[in-house]
């Protein structure tokens, strides 16, 4: 029953996705392409899931969209009331891009088709929180605190941007 | 559904995103096409790894998505930064770095 | 090769553990009130903390043998000891010319902790022994990047070329890990010297092709660390946009590490090493060192061209760097022990003179305030140790052409015997013509200092004897080891050592 509903589960998502991207990258107004991310978002997410990835089909909701995407909506309203200029050499640059853009996605999709992959079996889907969690603290380790440091000292960094901003703003007002 | 669909998912996803990036001149347009990158890629990684039984792609996948909000939150700190000076989120009205031709 | 779990594997780690340690002490420090008013406590400690990392590296390097650590995470051998080292050392003097810019007067801790996180990540990508880490690493050096590059809010340069950074640096970021995604595809590993063994056990398949386009991919994200031509675009930019200390560190360190690991992974996972006779032979179809030719003469003549165009300062030394980056991909691209040693025997000629060239010019950019290279006229006559400064500045740019009696002469000597002994005779004249080509742009800052007149009387205002000694070290440095180099080569030889299956 669930395996012959697979393939449609997969179309809706693959066109839920497909549609808000192409929306994100080619809409005029920031505001829509802000909010087609969480179609985009959400689609990939419930790819996630179909591919037995639980762990990160949650991680991809908490952290996109919980995070990334509200931080995209700040950004749009701090710096709201820009439209997207119409630029003369716009068109001259679909034209070279777009074709390329498009050979480039047959190209890869034609060797995705032609290559044997290494494995075709599938592996029964069982839940991954408690494998991630084990790999995290044996094999990932390292990476797991590295990325910690990394993600302090970005911490700092961003914050001394953003904050150093408001004080010589605050000096101009003054 | 097999290996390649997902895959072309994914390529399909990379290739929007990186029309965007090279396309689009407004830079929060130009960052959110990065971010569908950085999807099309977790989900190729996500897929090999279910395709190969392996649950190392799930780990990369996992690490990326903590780059890529780092990445995100420096790159949208410098756009307002820049933003509150200038006004504008146009990236070809970034041009004071640029070679000066003089022979 | 042992590969150790974590437990074993921390004592390998011990260096950058010390670097951690320092990063967090300066934030604890900063919080009393007392200490934090003071501008010289945060640099101190960070200074303190490197010089600490570099002696119990090479201590490490003395005690510990070779290992893969952390389960297969990092590889410990002689060449990752080499770039922590390098590293550390490139930071210190960062460290050192900060202190003494104008520019980064009155930076707050945040700088510091940046550098040392930069300083954190370069080794890790220099050992990065798993497609995982590699791009962890690379992002580690690069997302800190973007932020001291941005990091004088005042100036509008300084953002822009932030801001260009970030676009460039997650584009080609993102081009590399779907290339690394392909790889893992293919090979079903993440491990570098797993996918070797794959590699050499299925030669054909048709995974060959895919594979293929995965390694270009992944070749665009290491091109753009080391701004190899067509991944140059963001040099110049940020270049000269970021504070010339950041400049002098971006154009050393982070560099030096994008080549560990452009070597390490083409040397151990696209090479069979063969220990007896110490060839690498290149793996049948996935000989990507024809794809670096290429990209090498492309590199250094594209730089060494627009290098003469420039009227900045920063722009121009951005452009030699680029060229410098040429000089030592061609010899990476031979794929040979030989050129294993020249190109880091050729990393610290490169330190050593770029970072001489990158500190005059801050002592020039602090007493003029300008950053064109009208500046250096009359260099010579100026007041307040011009004279020593401009002849300092000319051993600099005699080395950087590659002229004897000096330290770059040896290093490119090295590069081109690489490629001469590998028989790639047309990669080393064209080579050669590029460096008569950078004669002309190097001599040009020599003439501007020794026969034009200054175009105003300030003084260069050197204080104390602590600034001018350092750089007069380094101008000792590149002529001394440009007649008695035969340490570089010890350390070299000893330095130039894989760990491969």
């Amino acid at each position: 029953m669930l395996d012959s509903l697979q393939p449609l589960v997969f179309g809706m998502l693959a066109l839920i996705i497909f549609i808000s991207a192409a929306f994100i990258t080619f809409s005029r107004n920031l505001i829509y392409s802000a909010f087609a991310l969480l179609g985009s978002f959400t689609g990939v997410a419930g790819l996630f899931a179909m591919l037995g990835a639980d762990f990160l089909a949650v991680v991809q909701l908490l952290v996109y969209i919980g995070g990334i995407m509200v931080l995209y909506l700040f950004a749009v309203l701090m710096t709201s009331g820009i439209g997207d200029v119409r630029l003369t050499n716009r068109s001259i640059a679909v034209k070279i891009a777009l074709p390329l853009a498009l050979v480039l996605f047959f190209s890869l999709g034609k060797l995705i088709f032609e290559t044997e992959w290494f494995a075709q079996q599938t592996v029964k889907i069982a839940p991954t929180t408690a494998a991630i969690g084990d790999l995290l603290l044996t094999k990932y380790l390292l990476p797991f605190e590295l990325v910690s440091v990394l993600l302090l000292s970005t911490l700092i960094g961003s914050v001394a941007l953003a904050r150093q901003e408001l004080r010589n703003s605050k000096e101009n007002h003054d | 559904m097999s290996l390649a669909h997902y895959l072309t998912l994914a390529i399909a996803l990379f290739t929007i995103g990186l029309i965007g990036v090279v396309l689009r001149r407004n830079l929060l347009v130009a960052f959110m096409s990065i971010e569908l990158m950085l999807n099309g890629v977790n989900l190729s990684f996500i897929a090999f790894s279910r395709y190969l039984g392996d649950m190392q792609g799930q780990m990369a996948a996992f690490f990326i998505v903590i780059l890529a909000a780092a990445e995100a939150a420096v790159g949208l700190a410098i756009i307002v930064l820049l933003f509150r000076r200038q006004g504008s989120v146009q990236s070809n009205l970034f041009q004071n770095l640029k070679d000066r031709i003089e022979v | 090769m042992q590969v150790l779990d974590n437990a074993a594997s921390f004592q390998y780690f011990l260096p950058e553990a010390i670097l951690g340690l320092t990063l967090l002490l300066i934030l604890i420090l900063d919080l009393n009130k007392e200490l934090s008013k003071s501008r010289l406590i945060a640099p101190w400690t960070a200074g303190v903390g490197l010089v600490l990392y570099i002696v119990v590296a090479l201590a490490l390097r003395v005690q510990l043998p070779e290992a893969i650590t952390f389960h297969g995470m990092m590889a410990n051998d002689a060449f990752t000891d080499f770039f922590r080292v390098f590293s550390g050392a490139s930071a210190l003097l960062a460290i050192f010319l900060s202190m003494h810019s104008k520019e980064l007067e009155g930076v707050k801790i945040e700088y510091w902790i940046l550098i040392l996180g930069i300083t954190l990540g370069m080794p890790v990508l220099a050992g990065a022994n798993n497609l995982l880490m590699i791009y962890l690493a690379m992002e580690m050096v690069s997302i800190l990047s973007y932020i001291i590059v941005g990091y004088l809010k005042k100036s509008r340069k300084s953002s822009e070329a932030a801001l260009k950074y970030v676009l460039y640096g997650a584009t080609a970021s993102g081009i590399m890990i779907y290339g690394l995604s392909i790889i893992f595809g293919v090979s079903g590993t993440l491990d570098v010297l797993e996918i070797q063994k794959f590699l050499v056990n299925n030669p054909v398949g048709t995974g060959r092709i895919a594979l293929f386009v995965g390694l270009v991919m992944t070749l665009a994200g290491f091109g753009y660390k080391i701004s190899a031509v067509p991944f140059h675009m963001w040099a110049p930019d940020v270049y000269q946009g970021a504070p010339t200390p950041v400049t002098a560190f971006l154009s050393v360190g982070p560099k030096a590490a994008g080549f560990a690991i452009l070597l390490r992974f083409t040397y151990t996972a696209l090479a069979q090493f063969n220990p007896e006779t110490g060839i690498f032979t290149p793996l049948k179809y996935l000989d990507i060192t024809g794809l670096m030719a290429v990209l090498a003469v492309l590199t250094m003549t594209v730089g060494n061209f627009l290098a003469i165009q420039q009227n900045n300062t920063k722009r121009f030394l951005a452009y030699s760097s680029i060229a410098h980056a040429g000089y030592m991909l061609i010899a990476a691209a031979t794929l040979s022990s030989l050129a294993l040693q020249g190109v880091l025997f050729y990393l610290i000629a490169y330190f050593i003179m770029n970072m001489g060239a990158f500190a005059v010019a801050i002592i020039v950019i602090n007493a003029t305030g300008s950053e064109e290279l009208t500046a250096f006229k009359g260099l010579a006559k100026r007041s307040g140790g011009g004279a020593l400064i401009a002849l300092l500045m000319m051993v600099f740019m005699v080395s950087l052409v590659g002229l004897p009696p000096t330290f770059g002469f040896v290093g490119k000597f090295y590069l081109f015997m690489s490629v001469i002994q590998a028989k790639l005779y047309w990669l080393a004249v064209i080579g050669m013509l590029n460096s008569v080509v950078s004669l002309y742009y190097y001599m040009r800052v020599v003439k501007h200092m020794y026969f034009d007149e200054p175009e105003d009387d300030k003084s260069l205002g050197l204080k104390g004897f602590v600034f001018p000694g350092v750089v007069a070290s380094l101008g000792l440095a590149t002529v001394v080891l440009g007649v008695y180099w035969g340490p570089i080569v010890t350390f070299v030889q000893e330095s130039a050592q894989l760990i491969s299956k």
